[in-house]
């Protein structure tokens, strides 16, 4: 394009007049710069598409179908004798109270005039299989009530709440055996009656996870007990000696090989794939301790060494950043050097401290991997701890692993309550995040 | 819980000795306590230090200990005879265990005396019977050996314990004497409390030590068990792996490490473009406003736990890319058959490690000088020219360490490739195909029922060393290569 | 050769390369350069001095446009180079950096090579059509920065392991290569040592053979040293322009002479 003798070529032109080599340089320019902006838009594309994912499939989570109708407690299913003796009451087993249910829904067919074809047992599977125990439950609390006709409230069949979710058509249960067209039918009728409707469902976040066949009585309520024994671990431990080695490497430790190690060591511990802390944890507490599988105690010890890389990291940033002027002056007034740590500079870095603490905490409690090689998955987590031992020691689940044991199910209904589940961890961590975001914007301090 | 109790009885012992401690001091110099060396709480804490520290030590250390020493003393008790082939002593162990357990249990419910339970044999009672009274099951009936050496391991325990407490109180009350008689003026006491304060910093820092210690000889130990019992070339240089708990199966690492690095490949494949283009966009052309907007936004990605990406790539991407690429899909090719997909696993995994390379890229990009930028843009270069030619070169070596460290958290990822890769271990180039990853693999032979003497368990361990040692080499890497590259611009 | 344009020379044996008029330049709400008119000669040094802060780098840095790559920053006036506004729209800045170049304060060489350094600049403009070509751009350009013979060894040796000294003619060297007009020079001489002053100072003398150049200097010596002209800048305005001699032996304004006499700065 320019002649190697005067290399000044088109450049020698007029400022005013663009040349073609520019023009092109130009719309590199132009082509990089979209890049750019096409790398943020995707990231953040991917974002909403997340948050609208979780939000879309997992609101369902929170509202359930619930029938509401007259029980008669009939004495002559229930205490043929007649004198209330708790012991032959607790005798009559689920299979005891289900007739009471159909002879309910037959009432209600009756008096509303819902016409049908279906028997009575098919409306009543329209109910959960959780029904009859809530019934029976309730009678061997208040025996006294047995005779009289009582409001319940029950929850719907998984499939029957689909349907009124919009997850059950009549096209999808074309091959499904636990409900039929008729029963839609049935349910349709039963909402026009304003007997089955949706509501919010407190149940699903204080409540317990149930067996495979009841999704519509799982909740994540003792799941999220099992992480709050196991976030309680993490503090406990993770706080104190986390500051702990942060005050020794930054204040105290000789400039020397064995320091080096410790601090290379922390750095890479940081990155140590989460699972092989699981290994440690059951190696280790697990198979040589001999704690307890399960346990929230256990999830929280290799919860707190997974993260004590972090606090450490994050802690020993804020003892930076207090100035030496402020160690000098305490020096200078005759502290000793635990002193000056302790009485000013330890509170001077508190709040960055408990910042990274609170992150490192919300990071904690989403973890999965490791929960499950120590055996926080696998089984129903049913009961509320009643106390702090119980809490710590006996078998529990933890939000993140109770969600991963809803995804393998194989039921759908269970997919909803997994990304229900989410929304619920989720409120958590930006709940954390915003506090340590809060926390560092009041407190930060400028030198 | 006589731990709980024993533990108690110490801090009550301390609690007394911060008080006697402080007291005499003071009493020592007559009531005025700007005559004593140190202030008189230090006084007070050195004493209960001084009963705390050792008996505490003393109760952590026998703790550990103690376990080791009554199953090797046990161990011997059981004759080789007893131990079936393809098993090992762990297994035997594990039933002793279980029994002594049991025994334990049935005389705290009180179904049988203490006595009885040192007495019985096999021979003549039914043990089995007896434990399942209390709730014990057992697999199999108690041979006479087992029960004795289950008896054994009672009894060991049992005066084990009582020699702790013995020896641990002792020195907890040696302690308290001790400082008792220095506590008087003229001690220094801050100066030792503070010591006492520095060790146990010291003793916290070393954690760290003592975890990564823990974590290589956890694995170490039982990968060494592993390769007792199945050949080393096979695991490392096998092209099969079919784990069957009936025994025999083929464990080699070779399909598990081809399907990480095949998913972590496509991982880093959607991650670096747009992690590093979104890197350059912040650092180099964004305005503050739309910084302090997009890069938040972004991190948020990165703060969102693996579990919802695993659920993202089950539910989400896996069924979206079978819409696409399955039979029946819009595009009509049927490539895909299943949801988890090598593609599935990587494409989500990619999501969460944008904000990962592009944080990175981002500080190692700003730390490039701006005289140099100058220097480009002074010549006549465009932005993108100097970026390209200059500002890339010069911040390549940092931003290769972080390309690695997220090779390093890719290979190391659980939850999505165990929600989405699948579970089919194979050599296949297509990434619509079900494929199983080394942390895939770890959680469901460790998750499993199988006992930890077989292979088929064991090889967990050996998969997690070779883990732990691939992802540390390439955090080592990375971390030299990003110091090296910071200490050219300081 | 240097008789024709011994210092003292008079005004209109020159032409006009650089012509500002009522130049304005803000930083945000800072008002940065008031009303700057100026005519800078062509083939010859002109210096500006001030103290600290009085708008000489700024009004600099105007001259090819690189406040543009400060968000804040705005300019208002018009500059000239050779009659046309170098702030018109249809300037590409682009293309005017490569026939003004500049040399900053700090040497600021590429993490590269030597060769790779200088060829640079020729490299982004399509400057050379072969390798060839480049070569010998190369080579007369670290020629005529006074370097050639001390890197002439190691060309693919990288340009930041030179001394300071060497790394400021390096970038003096990348920037003749692309062929500018003018050459814009920030206190090119600030972070170095005397002996290295004086050899980039002996270099300046040189370059005005062929293009204009314009240099920022706290030294009033330098000024006095290297240039023909001389501008005074003061709290963002231009005091006084004139010829150097002129400046520092009878300045007119008041606020020159305490300059000069050190009395501020």
């Amino acid at each position: 394009m320019s002649d190697a003798t005067t290399p000044k070529g088109e450049l020698q032109s007029s400022i005013h007049h663009m040349s073609a080599r520019t023009k092109r340089r130009n719309a590199a320019e132009r082509r990089f710069r979209a890049y750019g902006i096409a790398a943020i838009a995707i990231g953040l594309l991917m974002l909403v598409t997340l948050v609208y994912a979780i939000l879309s499939k997992g609101a369902g989570a929170f509202s359930q179908s619930f029938v509401t109708m007259q029980v008669e407690l009939q004495e002559a299913k229930l205490d043929k004798k007649g004198n209330r003796n708790i012991e032959e009451i607790k005798k009559v087993t689920t299979f005891g109270y289900a007739p009471l249910i159909k002879d309910a829904f037959e009432k209600v067919v009756g008096d509303r005039g819902i016409e049908t074809d279906l028997k009575s047992k098919e409306m009543a599977a329209l109910l959960s299989k959780s029904a009859a125990s809530q019934l029976r439950e309730y009678v061997i609390a208040n025996p006294e009530k047995i005779g009289e006709t009582i409001e319940f409230r029950f929850l719907a069949n998984s499939r029957i709440d689909g349907y009124l979710k919009g997850r059950v058509t009549r096209e999808s249960i074309a091959n499904d055996k636990n409900v039929n067209a008729e029963q839609l039918d049935f349910a349709d009728q039963l909402i026009n009656a304003g007997i089955l409707e949706k509501t919010f469902n407190i149940d699903f976040i204080i409540g317990a996870d149930a067996s495979d066949q009841r999704p519509e009585a799982a909740g994540i309520g003792v799941a999220m007990m099992g992480s709050l024994f196991m976030m309680l671990t993490v503090l406990a431990l993770s706080l104190p000696i986390g500051v702990a080695a942060s005050i020794y490497l930054e204040e105290f430790a000789p400039k020397n090989w064995i320091t080096d190690v410790i601090e290379v060591n922390i750095s890479n511990l940081a990155a140590v794939p989460s699972i092989v802390f699981g290994i440690l944890g059951l190696a280790v507490f697990i198979n040589y301790m001999h704690l307890p599988q399960s346990a929230p105690l256990v999830g929280g010890l290799v919860l707190t060494l997974m993260t004590l890389p972090t606090i450490i990291i994050s802690t020993r940033a804020s003892l930076k950043a207090v100035p030496p002027s402020i160690r000098d002056a305490a020096l200078g007034v005759g502290a000793s050097r635990m002193q000056s740590v302790f009485h000013h500079v330890l509170p001077l870095a508190a709040p960055g401290i408990l910042t990274g603490t609170i992150i490192g905490l919300a990071q904690a409690l989403g973890e999965t991997a490791p929960l499950l090689l120590i055996g926080m998955i696998g089984f129903i987590a049913s009961n509320m701890p009643q106390t702090i031992g119980e809490g710590l020691l006996s078998p529990n689940s933890a939000m993140p692993a109770q969600i991963y044991e809803w995804a393998k199910r194989a039921d759908p209904a269970f997919y909803e309550r997994a990304w229900g589940g989410i929304i619920i961890l989720l409120i958590f961590l930006v709940s954390m995040n915003t506090l340590a975001v809060i926390l560092r914007r009041r407190f930060e301090r400028r030198w | 819980m006589p731990v709980f109790w024993l533990v108690l009885i110490l801090l009550a012992l301390a609690v007394a000795g911060y008080f006697i401690g402080r007291i005499r001091a003071v009493n020592s110099v007559g009531g005025d306590s700007r005559v004593l060396h140190s202030l008189p709480v230090y006084y007070g804490a050195s004493a209960a230090i001084s009963v705390l520290v050792p008996a505490m030590g003393l109760l952590a250390i026998w703790l550990l200990a103690q376990p080791i020493l009554v199953e090797r003393s046990v161990s011997g008790m059981i004759p080789s005879s007893l131990i079936p082939d393809g098993a090992n002593l762990n297994l035997v162990m594990a039933d002793v265990r279980r029994v002594a357990e049991g025994l334990n249990v049935a005389v705290q419910q009180g179904a049988i005396s203490n006595e009885q339970a040192r007495t019985l044999r096999a021979e003549t009672s039914d043990i089995r019977a007896v434990l399942g009274q209390v709730g014990v099951a057992l697999g199999q009936e108690v041979r006479p050996e087992v029960l004795r050496a289950a008896q054994s391991y009672r009894n060991l325990s049992a005066s084990g314990a009582l020699a702790m407490t013995v020896t641990v109180l002792a020195l907890a009350m040696v302690g308290l004497g001790v400082s008792i008689r220095i506590s008087h003026g003229q001690f220094r006491a801050r100066n030792v409390v503070e010591r006492v304060i520095l060790l146990l910093l010291m003793a916290a820092a070393s954690l760290a030590i003592l975890t990564t210690i823990g974590i290589v000889f956890s694995m170490l130990f039982e990968s060494i068990n592993f390769f007792r019992l199945h050949s080393v070339s096979d695991f490392f240089f096998g092209a099969t792996w079919a784990p069957n708990f009936r025994g025999d199966s083929d464990l080699s690492i070779l399909p598990l490490l081809w399907g990480t690095l095949y998913i972590s490949f496509i991982a880093l494949l959607v991650a670096v473009p747009i992690g590093l283009f979104a890197a350059i966009f912040l650092s180099e052309y964004a305005g503050p406003k739309t910084r302090a907007i997009a890069k938040p936004l972004l991190e948020i990605l990165a703060g969102i736990p693996t579990i919802v990406y695993g659920l993202f790539a089950l539910l989400t991407v896996g069924p979206l890319l079978v819409s696409l690429f399955g039979q029946s899909g819009t595009l009509g090719v049927n490539w895909m058959s299943g949801a988890t997909s090598v593609l599935t696993a990587g494409a989500v995994m990619g999501i969460m490690l944008v904000p990962f390379v592009s944080s990175l890229s981002d500080d190692i990009i700003n730390a490039v000088p701006q005289s140099i930028r100058d220097g480009s843009l002074g010549l006549g270069a465009t932005p993108s020219e100097t970026i390209r030619n200059v500002v890339i070169p010069a911040a390549l070596p940092g931003i290769v360490g972080a390309i690695l460290l997220a090779a390093s958290r890719a290979i190391g990822e659980t939850m999505i490739v165990v929600m989405g890769a699948g579970a089919i271990a194979k050599f296949s180039l297509s990434p619509f195909d079900s494929m199983t990853t080394i942390t895939t693999r770890i959680v469901s032979q460790l998750t499993g029922d199988g006992d930890f003497s077989s292979p088929e368990t064991l090889v967990a361990f050996a998969l997690g060393l070779t883990l732990f040692v691939l992802t540390l080499g390439l955090n080592v890497l990375a971390l030299v290569i990003v110091r090296k590259y910071r200490e050219q611009y300081e | 050769m240097f008789d024709a344009q011994r210092p003292g020379d008079t005004v209109d044996q020159k032409e006009t390369k650089i012509s500002a008029r009522n130049v304005q330049v803000y930083y945000g709400d800072t008002h940065a350069i008031k009303d700057v008119n100026v005519d800078i000669e062509s083939k010859s040094v002109t210096a500006f001095i001030g103290p600290s802060g009085c708008g000489k780098s700024t009004f600099l840095r105007c001259i090819n446009r690189m406040n543009d790559t400060i968000d804040i920053c705005r300019v208002q006036g018009d500059i000239l180079l050779d009659g046309e506004d170098i702030y018109d729209k249809k300037v590409d800045p682009v293309q005017l950096r490569a026939k003004v170049g500049m040399v900053f304060q700090k040497p600021n060489p590429f993490p590269k090579s030597i060769y790779d350094n200088v060829a640079y600049g020729p490299r982004i403009h399509g400057l050379a059509r072969s390798r060839a070509d480049l070569d010998v751009i190369v080579e007369k350009s670290l020629r005529r920065g006074a370097i050639w013979d001390e890197v002439k060894d190691r060309l693919h040796a990288p340009g930041t392991g030179l001394s300071g000294g060497q790394q400021q003619r390096l970038c003096i060297a990348r920037a003749v290569a692309t062929e500018p007009e003018v050459l814009l020079m920030d206190e090119p001489c600030s972070a170095l040592d005397p002996i290295a002053t004086a050899q980039v100072e002996e270099l300046i003398d040189e370059l005005r053979n062929q293009y204009s150049v314009v240099i920022v200097t706290h030294s009033m010596q330098q000024a006095a040293r290297v240039s023909q002209k001389t501008a005074f800048f003061h709290l963002g305005n231009l005091v006084e322009y004139g010829d150097t001699s002129q400046i520092f032996t009878n300045p007119k304004d008041e606020r020159t002479e305490s300059y000069i006499t050190g009395r501020i700065g």
